[in-house]
């Protein structure tokens, strides 16, 4: 087992490769409490080298999931295999794979040293070369070696971060997990550390199964996102394909604030607003085109002030009455009907308009995306 | 990694069911302690129980089977519902005297006295390990005839300690004294349960310090109150050194009955009789307070 | 409001001293008493003598008594404390089916006269056939103690997080790996409290030695047989000693569990 932890760049396994092995493989996993299934039937090849990240809100099943694949739960039925080798029954003890947990699970009585060299203690490696290694992985996370002797508890949240992955990083894994580890940090160091770790998987070269419950931290970091409700695995794809394919109105409405119009198809075979009847021009995914109504979603950002209905592919008459300062965008609140739609601009393509003045909202059918209702 | 023992993979299917229930580790490591409580505290109240429906004046536990005992007690020419009333009276009063003794302590501990909470904390634990005896021997020291009152008073120039020893007064203060450290810990772990914030939102409100007292503390701190209430009326039942120490025997207790039958009489049915009914008001009055309290938020706090 | 609440905390803080000079001042009469010269005590004291603190000291009979309290409080504590310990873990770590019902069983002999409990023994060690003597009273002893050390060892355990654990053993340990680096340390200032509850309440026990150890005297129980039997200024000299040998063990106990947190607070 080499200790050499940071690989050549040129050896790390990107998921892009032609056809890498399944570091991990899923087939029919579930797990039931009782006559509650938290994880209902789920089929997942983890890549060599990826970074994964499962997202999904809470009591959707990841965190079973997740202990499921440290070896803390044992699936109630499927196979876990890790490279081809079947592991459901394998202790988290005795499994290559480690997890940063949510609470960081720190070891309060011990030092930052002694934390950090804490599974190379159990392996029976001797004090100095434990040191030695400590000192080193405290260089790459770039905390300072005095901190060796320091208390762990007297660290600060980002340093705790650090010795949690170190610590990890000193065991040597092969696949890192992670459990909402930055959930309690404050916003500004939460953006530094997901770039920290991203890098760190990238000099790494390990596989990182990330869970969490903010899609925003999920397509800054992952290479590929996996989106979980009621224990099921609803679509697994690359943060792109998320955002702009998404499966479903759940996984469109998850990955950030959209506006949903429905739509129905009138007897005349022309889609039509489900409320108002105004007809909508869209464009049907072949998976939908026996649909009667369907759920046509408009991200903000996608969303514009038109001068007159031809502008646009749509356009629908509303009044302002709320706008919301978002850094270098600006948000509006556009009530149309009873439904209230969001408008997003730059703020220097700001409009100068007051507010309760009517105006007409307007987007293109190549725009908008259309999911199953 | 080759050093990480992978199981072998298996061939047959996961779909088998679980693998036999094993013993949960709670239970596991309850099971000392149980077997324990079993052996040395159910077993031996067991006996009492047994021997109370032995023959009077016997040793046949397990081999007579009489009421005998329990006429005795209720017959009418019998006085010694006496020591039941002096003792139940005597708890009452304690638990009275003793939740306005120790109500201003445990605030303090909680909300005033700050860092020197755990000092003065010691201060109040340390004599739960001088036996009682010693320390009530001390007041009689104190109010004995030449004792540290009488001579302090006569050295004034006064006319000397007034005659308190062997009077049910001193009994009483006895017990408050013996008894304070069962009512204040949990009293004052049961006012730890009150939400600084509750009581700031509350005179927010506008709330008066009396209305803060009756409507937030008193009713958050309750199972505290209630353990400590409990607890003591409890050990003042069956309190025995006080009467004998301080008391003179001016008043006999319950527990001083049973242990005469017990030993001078030498009639453990009857001692085991009379030990029954005490237990049966005890721990009617203890299983009863506890089947309304959750020890884990009480000892919790996380 | 400021002055309202200052001067409620000046109440308290008066009572609060008053109430603990109440405590002390019978213990502080003992002393006086077993330092006068004289077969009988009078306050003023006239004169001060260490006479039966030596004589005490040279007591044969004593010396016997003091070995028995010693003994069966080290054989208490060791046994509670190793008890006490999984009982704890029962008590405030595990979710488990009969949890609840545990921890009422668990307080019952808390929430017992211990004269009755005493008597109760008696009758339970004469019944199988055992003659009282201190080893009994050592088993009455722990019927006490142990779920008070349960309960003291309880309050530490509800505040340790058992993911600290589950890490553990992510990272490779085993479960006596686990026990020996995490559970044990972080569970130490509560066993160690724990030991000093169940040595110092052995100690100090009075009701339970009374009745239980037959022939076989402790601290308390001879020194109450002799306040019943007639005064000798040995009595408060003893009863001086004991409460003064308690209090060494509390503080040098209280000292190494400070100084056991600094260092793993540095």
């Amino acid at each position: 087992m080499g200790l050499a932890l940071v690989k050549e760049q040129s050896d790390v396994a990107k998921p892009s490769g032609a056809q890498p092995l399944p570091v991990l493989q899923l087939v029919g996993v579930r797990k039931t409490f009782g006559d509650f299934a938290a994880v209902e039937r789920i089929d997942l090849d983890i890549v060599e080298g990826e970074f994964l990240t499962i997202v999904g809100p809470s009591g959707s099943g990841k965190t079973t999931l997740l202990r499921m694949l440290a070896g803390m739960e044992a699936p109630s039925e499927g196979n876990i295999t890790l490279r081809g080798e079947l592991i459901n029954d394998v202790p988290a003890n005795k499994r290559p794979t480690c997890l940063v947990f949510q609470s960081l699970a720190l070891f309060p009585h011990k030092t930052v040293g002694e934390n950090i060299e804490f599974p190379l203690k159990v392996k029976n490696i001797a004090p100095a070369k434990r040191k030695e290694r400590a000192l080193e992985l405290l260089r790459m996370l770039r905390l300072p070696e005095s901190y060796y002797g320091k208390n762990v508890m007297k660290c600060s949240g980002g340093e705790k971060q650090r010795v949690a992955l170190a610590r990890a990083f000193a065991y040597d894994p092969d696949v890192l997990f992670f459990d909402e580890p930055l959930s309690a940090l404050d916003y500004k160091l939460k953006k530094v550390l997901e770039k920290e770790l991203k890098d760190l998987h990238k000099e790494t070269g390990k596989t990182f199964i990330y869970i969490t419950h903010s899609l925003e931290e999920a397509m800054v970091m992952s290479d590929r996102i996996g989106v979980m409700r009621a224990g099921r695995l609803v679509q697994v794809g690359t943060p792109e394909e998320i955002y702009s394919r998404p499966a479903d109105r759940f996984v469109s409405e998850f990955v950030g604030e959209v506006n949903v119009i429905e739509a129905v198809k009138s007897s005349a075979g022309e889609w039509v607003a489900a409320e108002g009847g105004a007809p909508i021009k869209l464009k049907l995914p072949s998976a939908l085109t026996d649909a009667t109504k369907v759920a046509v979603v408009v991200r903000p950002e996608f969303l514009r002030f038109v001068d007159k209905p031809g502008a646009a592919d749509n356009a629908m008459n509303g009044t302002i009455y709320n706008e919301y300062s978002l850094g270098s965008r600006i948000q509006y609140q556009v009530r149309v009907g009873d439904k209230t739609l969001l408008v997003e601009l730059s703020r220097g393509n700001g409009w100068k308009g007051t507010l309760d003045t009517p105006v007409l909202v307007g987007w293109d059918a190549t725009d908008a995306i259309v999911v199953a209702a | 990694m080759a050093d990480v023992a992978l199981a072998a993979p298996r061939t047959e299917s996961q779909s088998a069911p679980k693998r036999t229930v094993a013993i949960p580790a709670g239970l596991r490591c309850a099971s000392p302690v149980i077997l324990f409580l079993l052996l040395g505290f159910i077993a031996p109240l067991l006996t009492v129980v047994a021997y109370a429906f032995a023959t009077p004046r016997s040793f046949d536990v397990f081999r007579s089977f009489t009421l005998e005992n329990f006429a005795t007690i209720f017959d009418s020419s019998n006085t010694v519902w006496m020591s039941f009333a002096w003792s139940l009276a005597f708890a009452f009063c304690t638990v009275v005297l003793l939740a306005l003794v120790a109500y201003p302590i445990a605030y303090g501990l909680n909300r005033v006295f700050g860092k020197w909470s755990g000092l003065i904390s010691v201060l109040f634990v340390f004599p739960l390990f001088v036996s009682e005896n010693v320390r009530l021997y001390g007041w009689t020291l104190f109010f004995i005839k030449n004792g540290v009152l009488d001579g302090t008073l006569k050295t004034l120039g006064l006319a000397g300690g007034p005659e308190v020893l062997f009077t049910p007064g001193i009994i009483l203060f006895g017990m408050v004294y013996v008894y304070l450290p069962f009512m204040l810990f949990p009293m004052t772990l049961g006012l730890a349960m009150v939400p600084r914030d509750l009581v700031d939102a509350a005179r927010d409100l506008g709330a008066g310090r009396l209305m803060i007292w009756r409507e937030i503390e008193l009713p958050l701190a309750m199972p505290g109150i209630l353990i400590g209430m409990l607890l003591t009326f409890v050990l003042a039942a069956g309190a025995v050194a006080e009467a004998k120490i301080l008391g003179g025997q001016s008043v006999i207790m319950i527990t001083h009955d049973i242990e005469i039958a017990f030993t001078y009489s030498q009639n453990w049915p009857l001692g085991s009789a009379l030990a029954v009914l005490l237990m049966i008001i005890i721990s009617g009055l203890a299983l009863f307070v506890m089947s309304k309290l959750d020890l884990d938020r009480i000892l919790g706090k996380r | 409001m400021d002055m309202e609440k200052r001067r409620s905390g000046l109440f308290i803080g008066l009572w609060t001293g008053f109430v603990v000079l109440m405590i002390y001042l019978p213990i502080a009469c003992g002393a006086l008493a077993g330092l006068s010269r004289g077969r009988y005590f009078g306050f003023p004291v006239k004169e001060y003598s260490g006479e039966w603190w030596q004589r005490t000291i040279d007591s044969f009979e004593i010396a016997t008594i003091v070995q028995n309290s010693l003994l069966i409080a080290g054989i208490v504590t060791v046994i509670s404390v190793v008890i006490a310990f999984f009982g704890a873990l029962a008590f405030a770590r595990y979710e488990w089916k009969g949890r609840k019902l545990y921890q009422k069983l668990l307080l019952l002999p808390i929430f017992f006269p211990q004269p009755v409990l005493g008597l109760a023994l008696l009758l339970w060690f004469n019944s199988l056939g055992l003659a009282p003597s201190w080893q009994t009273a050592a088993v009455a002893h722990l019927v006490w103690i142990v779920p008070v050390v349960t309960l003291v060892i309880a309050i530490q355990v509800y505040s340790f997080d058992p993911v600290l654990e589950d890490a553990a053993s992510d990272l490779g340990a085993s479960r006596l790996f686990i026990l020996r680096e995490i559970t044990l340390p972080i569970l130490w200032p509560g066993i160690w409290s724990g030991a000093l509850f169940a040595f110092l309440l052995s100690w100090g026990n009075f009701p339970l030695s009374l009745y239980t150890a037959g022939a076989d005297s402790t601290v308390p129980k001879w020194l109450y047989s002799k306040m019943v039997a007639g005064y000798t200024p040995m009595v408060p000299a003893l009863g001086t000693m004991s409460t003064l040998a308690a209090a060494t063990v509390l503080l040098l106990g209280g000292l190494a569990m400070m100084l056991i947190r600094r260092r793993a607070a540095e």
